[in-house]
């Protein structure tokens, strides 16, 4: 039994990849509501501004390369199969255009995710905390309605599929095996990054702007910046999640993207790990990927013990969660704690170097 | 033309009374209710369910859908909101813990609305109701049902009520005391927790009504509170957070904005702007916010008048 054997369980695979696409795009919420304070409820829209990308753009190029149609006609669904279908086969053939491809994706998602987000702190400085967030949830539900009724981008209510960058590892359970870690190691950079910034200044400016604006500004942060910086950063994360997703399931249609659950999810997962901590987003997003794709998978158990649907289950489960959460421990599993700019045995040691011989007699006095 | 007039107002109204409930919850807890789109969803169901079973108008059953809304608002109290309240979480924790409630109540309306299938083999995850409204006019071709004016006389008598109630009894004065100065009504001898309690039971009575209504005028299925969930946020935030009559005002402009609206652009531009129906009143809500971030509520209608040139 080989290494893609064991992992070709579609159980361990479906938790994997919903626990890789979820901590891109939760990380990307943390960045917002954790840091900087803006409540964002409509995580939605950004991240369905990268799956478009993945479904509009990213097939019209390979289109394009190999010279099929890739104007309107490319979205319409009775051509679309075919042609993706054609496509998947060639980009199996080059792994290298299948990777640039992949890179590609995920650059112009990052670039449109970003000038979307910066869009959107036009209404975060003007508007107070309801107002904003009502705002922000309006934006994702019109983006998701225009791309549902309007065919020439994606297919509207026919979706589209798309060509398959992840079919050169291999065919069958090696190519899900593949893609599948290929994104998890996405995820884990995109979690490393967000740590990086949680140890920069940038990333304690805006802690300082989240717990006392005023005080912030008056030390001579530019709040205005720092929203629009934090927004454009968490746009652009968000849509390589969205991006990625369509990839991983080689189709996009604008119904699936929905602000329950890209957005309301997501909030849940942050909720549940500790909002404001990076690390806290791993368990969250953890703990939320294995209990919902249990459910997913022993539906025709549970429906058999319980005479009610397991999809209805899996929404009170989310929502008990959310109300214990809030009333119980509203801090998450994992709380925030100081960040440290530098790792604590450095510290200790420029201490020493700073106190010299002095430092058990000043530990004695503190003590 | 008529009927479509006639229709934008019984779909304003439903709005409205939905709009206020959310800004009535909101002035007095603090709560953004997140929970109002199962609440209208569930006086749907509550009319539709009662009125294929036990027959008769549906207009009997808007009060128990009512009472009905207002007891899923006396649940969210009770069991969440009044131990946040107490603790003075943050706007966002209120926020999220209605997201849960709403969760909850719309996993058990779905499971009510199979049950109505599998039981009594109604099509109950998706029904239109429109023609059981009784008939009350004729205007040639037009026939006039009386959702409009039901609907639309009830929003006057809310209105009324909550202006009378509000500045006329003891407890609306209590009620606008602790919304204004929680603590220091507590001094005064008002206990909060009432205020709370009667916040969210007029409020998902409200919700409840809001629903009856609407469920003459569009068609329902377990997730049609999620749906028209922005529209009713936009009726609430376009009138203001800071005023129930403003935001009944607002309700139903957004209303109108969005029935007539998508009527006269489908008229110069095509039918095929009806798909982007629900677009409209987000758009005229974020256009009034940029404008006037805090509603129309907060508009000074003195100082506009006075750069008009008309004195008062």
């Amino acid at each position: 039994m080989g290494i893609e054997d064991i992992f070709a369980n579609p159980l361990l695979l479906n938790i994997l990849i919903n626990f890789a696409v979820g901590l891109i795009v939760t990380i990307s919420l943390n960045l917002e509501v954790g840091f900087a304070d803006i409540p964002q409820f409509g995580r939605v829209l950004t991240v369905l501004m990268g799956a478009l990308v993945a479904g509009g753009i990213t097939g019209r190029i390979v289109a394009s390369i190999y010279g099929k149609p890739s104007g309107v006609e490319y979205a319409n669904h009775l051509i679309n199969y075919k042609l993706v279908d054609e496509l998947s086969r060639l980009l199996a053939q080059s792994p290298t255009l299948s990777i640039t491809m992949l890179v590609l994706t995920l650059i112009i998602a990052a670039i449109l995710g970003g000038i979307v987000g910066y869009l959107c702190s036009y209404p975060a400085l003007r508007l107070e905390e309801a107002y904003l967030g009502i705002t922000l949830l309006a934006f994702g539900d019109v983006l998701q309605l225009v791309v549902w009724n309007y065919d020439p981008i994606a297919g509207g209510t026919e979706g589209v599929m798309i060509p398959d960058v992840f079919r050169w590892i291999g065919t069958g359970p090696v190519r899900f095996v593949g893609a599948t870690f290929i994104i998890l190691g996405i995820a884990l950079l995109v979690f490393a990054y967000a740590e990086r910034i949680a140890r920069s200044p940038f990333g304690r400016s805006l802690k300082a702007m989240r717990d006392a604006p005023l005080a912030a500004e008056v030390y001579g942060k530019d709040i205005v910046a720092l929203r629009a910086r934090v927004l454009i950063i968490g746009g652009a994360l968000a849509a390589m999640g969205g991006a990625l997703w369509a990839l991983y399931t080689g189709s996009f249609k604008a119904v699936s993207y929905s602000r329950l659950t890209w957005t309301f999810w997501p909030w849940a997962y942050m909720m549940l790990g500790g909002t404001g901590n990076n690390v806290g987003m791993l368990v969250g997003v953890l703990v939320f990927s294995i209990v919902r794709t249990l459910i997913y998978t022993y539906k025709d158990l549970i429906g058999s013990v319980i005479p009610i649907n397991p999809n209805w289950l899996e929404y009170m489960l989310v929502g008990l969660v959310i109300i214990a959460i809030s009333l119980f421990r509203p801090q998450g599993l994992l709380p925030e704690k100081p960040v440290f700019a530098l790792p604590r045995k450095k510290i200790e040691k420029i201490r020493k170097a700073v106190l010299g011989e002095n430092i058990e007699e000043s530990e004695a006095k503190e003590s | 033309m008529i009927e479509i007039f006639t229709r934008a107002i019984a779909y304003s109204g439903g709005i409205a009374l939905a709009a206020a409930g959310i800004t009535l919850i909101y002035m007095a807890t603090g709560t953004f209710n997140f929970a109002h789109a199962s609440k209208v969803a569930w006086g749907f169901y509550i009319v539709y369910a009662m009125m294929s079973l036990l027959g008769g108008s549906p207009y009997y059953y808007v009060i128990p859908a009512a009472l009905f809304s207002a007891f899923l608002g006396f649940v969210t109290y009770f069991f969440v909101n009044r131990y946040l309240l107490k603790r003075k979480a943050d706007m966002v924790t209120l926020m999220m813990s209605t997201l849960g409630v709403d969760l909850i109540f719309f996993a058990f309306l779905n499971v009510f609305a199979d049950y109505l299938t599998e039981v009594y083999k109604l099509s109950a995850r998706y029904f239109v109701m429109e023609l059981k409204d009784p008939i009350i006019m004729r205007m040639g071709a037009t026939e006039i049902r009386a959702v409009p004016v039901v609907s639309f006389i009830s929003v006057i008598l809310v209105t009324i009520g909550i202006y009378l109630f509000m500045t006329r009894t003891n407890f609306g004065i209590a009620m606008r005391t602790t919304i204004e100065n929680p603590e220091l009504a507590q001094v005064l001898g008002i206990n909060p927790e009432k205020i709370y309690l009667a916040a969210w039971l007029l409020g998902g009575g409200m919700a409840g009504l809001s629903g009856a209504f609407l469920s003459l005028t569009i068609s329902g299925y377990p997730s049609v509170g999620m749906t028209i969930l922005v529209t009713l946020f936009a009726g609430s935030i376009v009138g203001g957070l800071d005023s129930i009559i403003a935001s009944i005002l607002g309700g139903f402009l957004i209303g109108m904005v969005e029935q007539l609206g998508t009527y006269s652009l489908s008229v110069a531009l095509g039918g095929w702007i009806c798909a982007y129906r629900p677009i409209i009143p987000m758009v005229a809500m974020v256009i009034t916010l940029l404008f006037f971030p805090r509603g129309l509520a907060t508009i000074d209608w003195k100082k506009v008048l006075g750069k008009l040139g008309v004195k008062i």
